[in-house]
């Protein structure tokens, strides 16, 4: 109380001495110079409240903002998808549409958003077959966005690389001639990938054709069709990609696990958080 | 009284500047940005503010300059060979938005460089068969001449019917082999390259394992008027001159 006391009455007799003096001089106390900065504190901070109230992007506005072309019940129609459809419908840009194509596109696009509105209303996600098979890939696809936006750098694309290096090898390619009964059997063509040869030879014979040597001869195989020798003109066996050589598909090999990772992650957060309850005969 | 109107004078001069440009960032925004290229005044301060975002965005991969990497298949944005559209800003800008084979269902996703070596090229398309590896150097052949480089003449003749036939490389890169912006297809017969230093291993590499480069949507992730800005920033770097003339 005394301390409240000693303090009113310096200040009064602060500015009933030397008023001016105590307005200029910061280190003294001043009523007035209190006053106008809280009033100038007040008028800025309004200033910025009510910019920030028209301006952000969850309130309720009347202003369209610069980016959209229209709310929608406060839905922005973004300028962006708007030029795409001038552009797609039209093969327009923005100056050279004219105003009936204008007026028609965003026509368009509001009637779009009315009823994507109206769709939201009467919960046709929970009916319509389409609509929730567009939802769910719609959820996948932002998950694997996410994904692809962050670049992994040198040094994990390496490490990826030299973890899963036997995806990263070349085609093996074979020139051979399967003899059927001392004839050829005309099941290979000429030089072939091991995928192809493999197919058109079966498992067995290209299993031992695989193993053959330039020029070598295989033992006989015998096959319910008959006795197999298998001649290899050219092997050329898999080779293994440098990092250098790789380097696109192991980008994009470790893209494709990041999107399965945050997709897994992402179906773990969403059960963890529902409240699901199974039927007693389907526990 | 003095340190006071300091004080505001300041206050006032920040509320300014910070109003100026917001009001030039709306400016920007709601123009057509095909034609801010005209418009020095706009160009000037959208690469103002679009470098340093490229710098934080876009280096990582196409590099500081922009000039890309072939070793990488990093596209040179600094040139006037584009892979998707003509180079307009709004293309550009769609790109940025959207980006390609980014997951974003309006990316330009709609085609995709087949593995020719592999059982399966493309797995979206059961239609594309693999080639032997005969025609895969018939087709490279066939390449080198549309290059106008040395190429042996009979393997470059096969390398056409297949390049028109059952190889299907028509279908995107054209008959003329000269590409299709509008689904990113590069003109194969140039001498600028994608990948690769246009040797025939270079495209021994394309054709036989295939290609999708992918350059992320920025459209959730970045604003409306900073992608404008990274548009214009991205043409301002292929058209050197631009707006330097006009007003």
């Amino acid at each position: 109380m005394f301390i409240q006391f000693h303090i009113l009455v310096r200040v009064k007799m602060t500015i009933d001495q030397e008023p001016e003096a105590a307005w200029r001089d910061p280190s003294r106390i001043s009523s007035a110079r209190s006053f106008v900065l809280m009033a100038a504190g007040v008028l800025i901070g309004l200033v910025f409240a009510g910019y920030s109230l028209f301006t952000a992007r969850s309130a309720s506005t009347l202003i369209v903002p610069a980016e959209d072309v229209a709310l929608v019940n406060q839905q922005p129609i973004s300028r962006a998808d708007y030029l795409a459809l001038l552009q797609t419908l039209y093969g327009v840009d923005l100056s050279h549409a004219t105003q009936e194509q204008r007026r028609k596109v965003l026509d368009d696009m509001i009637r779009e958003e009315l009823f994507v509105q109206r769709g939201k209303e009467l919960d046709v996600a929970s009916t319509d077959p389409e609509v929730r098979s567009a939802l769910v890939n719609a959820v996948e696809l932002e998950i694997a966005e996410n994904a692809i936006t962050s670049q992994p750098g040198e040094a994990a694309l390496r490490q990826f690389f030299e973890t899963h290096k036997d995806r990263y090898v070349s085609e093996g390619v074979m020139r051979v001639i399967d003899l059927l009964n001392g004839r050829d059997s005309g099941k290979t063509k000429g030089e072939e990938f091991y995928f192809a040869a493999k197919i058109h030879l079966g498992d067995e014979l290209f299993a031992a054709a695989r193993s053959l040597g330039d020029g070598e001869v295989s033992k006989p195989i015998q096959l319910p069709d008959g006795i197999h020798v298998l001649e290899m003109e050219q092997n050329k066996r898999p080779v293994p990609f440098d990092f250098a050589a790789a380097r696109a598909q192991v980008l994009g090999d470790y893209r494709n696990e990041a999107v399965d990772k945050l997709k897994l992650s992402g179906e773990s957060f969403l059960r963890k958080r529902a409240n699901v309850l199974i039927a007693d005969d389907l526990r | 009284m003095r340190f006071l109107l300091v004080l505001i004078m300041a206050s006032l001069l920040v509320a300014a500047v910070f109003a100026a440009d917001g009001y030039a960032a709306r400016q920007l925004l709601r123009a057509d940005p095909d034609a801010l290229p005209a418009a020095a005044m706009s160009l000037h301060f959208a690469v103002r503010r679009g470098r340093p975002l490229f710098e934080a965005r876009c280096a990582v991969c196409h590099g500081a300059s922009g000039s890309g990497d072939t070793a990488k298949g990093i596209p040179n944005l600094t040139d006037q060979d584009w892979l998707y559209g003509t180079g307009r800003p709004s293309e550009i800008e769609r790109v940025i938005d959207y980006g390609i084979r980014s997951r974003n269902p309006k990316a330009w996703n709609l085609a995709i460089m087949p593995a020719y070596a592999r059982p399966q090229p493309n797995p979206a398309d059961k239609n594309i068969q693999p080639l032997t590896p005969g025609e895969i150097d018939d087709v490279i052949e066939f390449l080198m001449r549309q290059q106008g480089r040395p190429a042996d003449a009979g393997a470059a003749a096969r390398g056409a019917a297949l390049f028109l036939g059952h190889g299907g490389c028509y279908d995107c890169h054209s008959v003329d082999a000269k590409g299709d912006s509008a689904i990113g297809a590069p003109n194969l017969s140039d001498a600028i390259t994608l990948y690769g230093d246009g040797s025939r291993e270079a495209l021994h590499m394309s054709i036989a394992y295939g290609r999708q480069g992918v350059c992320p949507a920025w459209i959730n992730r970045a604003s409306a008027a900073s992608i404008r800005e990274l548009a214009l920033y991205v043409y301002s770097i292929s058209h050197p001159g631009a707006g330097q003339n006009d007003n």
